[in-house]
């Protein structure tokens, strides 16, 4: 699918479909999670990360399904490059109103980046100043966690990770995301 | 119409939802054919598997196994990305329920199983399907069919 087919999808389905909730709510929420994460764990960011992860791990698992609803998708894509666009253009745009671009394409189609060139969960938002959250914590990773999940229940394993932040001070906000294989169907336990 | 039967398998395989619609039986009249054991529930998932692997083989990735139809009913089949299947058992007479079945996932098994906080991701057993909400919709849903 072309993607700017994809566009025009994620575009009126965002519009017509989607209940909105306030921007600052999702910002202050999400914060809150990190903040509290943070105190939790001590400042370990390492494990802040790897929790971030795994709660978006979760939302993913389940979020998948009310993308496909939402969507009215009936079949899987053809190939990796078209699951990109539709995570940037219709996965990304329905549900934070954001396509982020899709690039840096490895040679053999497996894995890309997502540039980010708005974040509505970094709005307002300092790393704390204690000379490490710069250069440890991934302050949007559950992102990371979400794709994970919601690829794999539709039989993609891949690897997710951001490479950098402008929260860190970097040039961009950037994901990278790695195709492992694809998953193959599960088949019913043997009769004995 | 008349619906018989209804059956969800999730990715694991396993049915983890079965409702049947059976009309009581009437004295004299040969027991239906159509029961909803446990057993039932595996050879429908094998056949539909079997089909629908088949249908793909011949037909292509794209291909998808629809219905198919015995002099006694028609068995309805859609599998949604996340390899969720629904099957529903129908007199012979229907028409496609593909439609149907793909209504019955976003209106009823996205909104009260996927999105109550409470049920589990994994439904082993069926837990956390059968829900007052997902059972009171179908049954509305399927009777405003008949």
């Amino acid at each position: 699918m072309a993607a700017s087919k994809a566009s025009r999808i994620g575009e009126e389905i965002w519009k017509t479909r989607i209940d909105k909730v306030n921007a600052e709510l999702v910002t202050l929420t999400y914060g809150t999670i990190v903040a509290q994460l943070c105190k939790d764990f001590e400042d370990d960011y390492p494990e802040v990360n790897r929790q971030l992860d795994k709660m978006g791990y979760n939302i993913g698992l389940r979020l998948i399904e009310d993308y496909l609803a939402k969507s009215n998708t009936m079949k899987r894509c053809s190939n990796f490059r078209e699951t990109a666009d539709m995570i940037s253009r219709v996965g990304f745009k329905i549900f934070l109103n954001i396509t982020p671009q899709v690039t840096n394409w490895t040679a053999d189609n497996n894995s890309f980046s997502l540039v980010f060139d708005e974040n509505p969960f970094a709005d307002f938002v300092e790393l704390p100043d204690d000379g490490r959250a710069q250069n440890e914590l991934w302050y949007s990773n559950i992102l990371c966690g979400v794709l994970r999940g919601a690829l794999e229940m539709v039989q993609m394993q891949v690897e997710a990770h951001f490479i950098s932040d402008v929260l860190r001070g970097n040039d961009t906000t950037e994901m990278r995301v790695t195709l492992i294989r694809y998953i193959d169907d599960e088949l019913p336990p043997e009769d004995d | 119409m008349v619906v018989y039967s209804f059956y969800i398998f999730d990715r694991h395989t396993e049915c983890v939802y079965v409702k049947s619609w059976m009309p009581p039986q009437v004295p004299g009249t040969p027991a239906p054919v159509l029961s909803t054991g446990s057993d039932n529930a595996k050879l429908i998932f094998g056949t539909v598997f079997s089909l629908r692997n088949m249908v793909r083989k011949l037909g292509g990735d794209d291909d998808a196994f629809i219905s198919y139809r015995t002099g006694q009913y028609k068995l309805h089949f859609y599998e949604t990305p996340a390899n969720l299947r629904f099957v529903m058992i129908t007199d012979t007479g229907s028409a496609s329920m593909r439609n149907v079945l793909h209504q019955i996932y976003i209106n009823l098994w996205v909104e009260y199983v996927v999105k109550n906080p409470l049920a589990p991701v994994e439904h082993k057993g069926g837990a956390g399907v059968n829900n007052e909400l997902f059972e009171l919709g179908l049954d509305q849903f399927i009777r405003g069919l008949m």
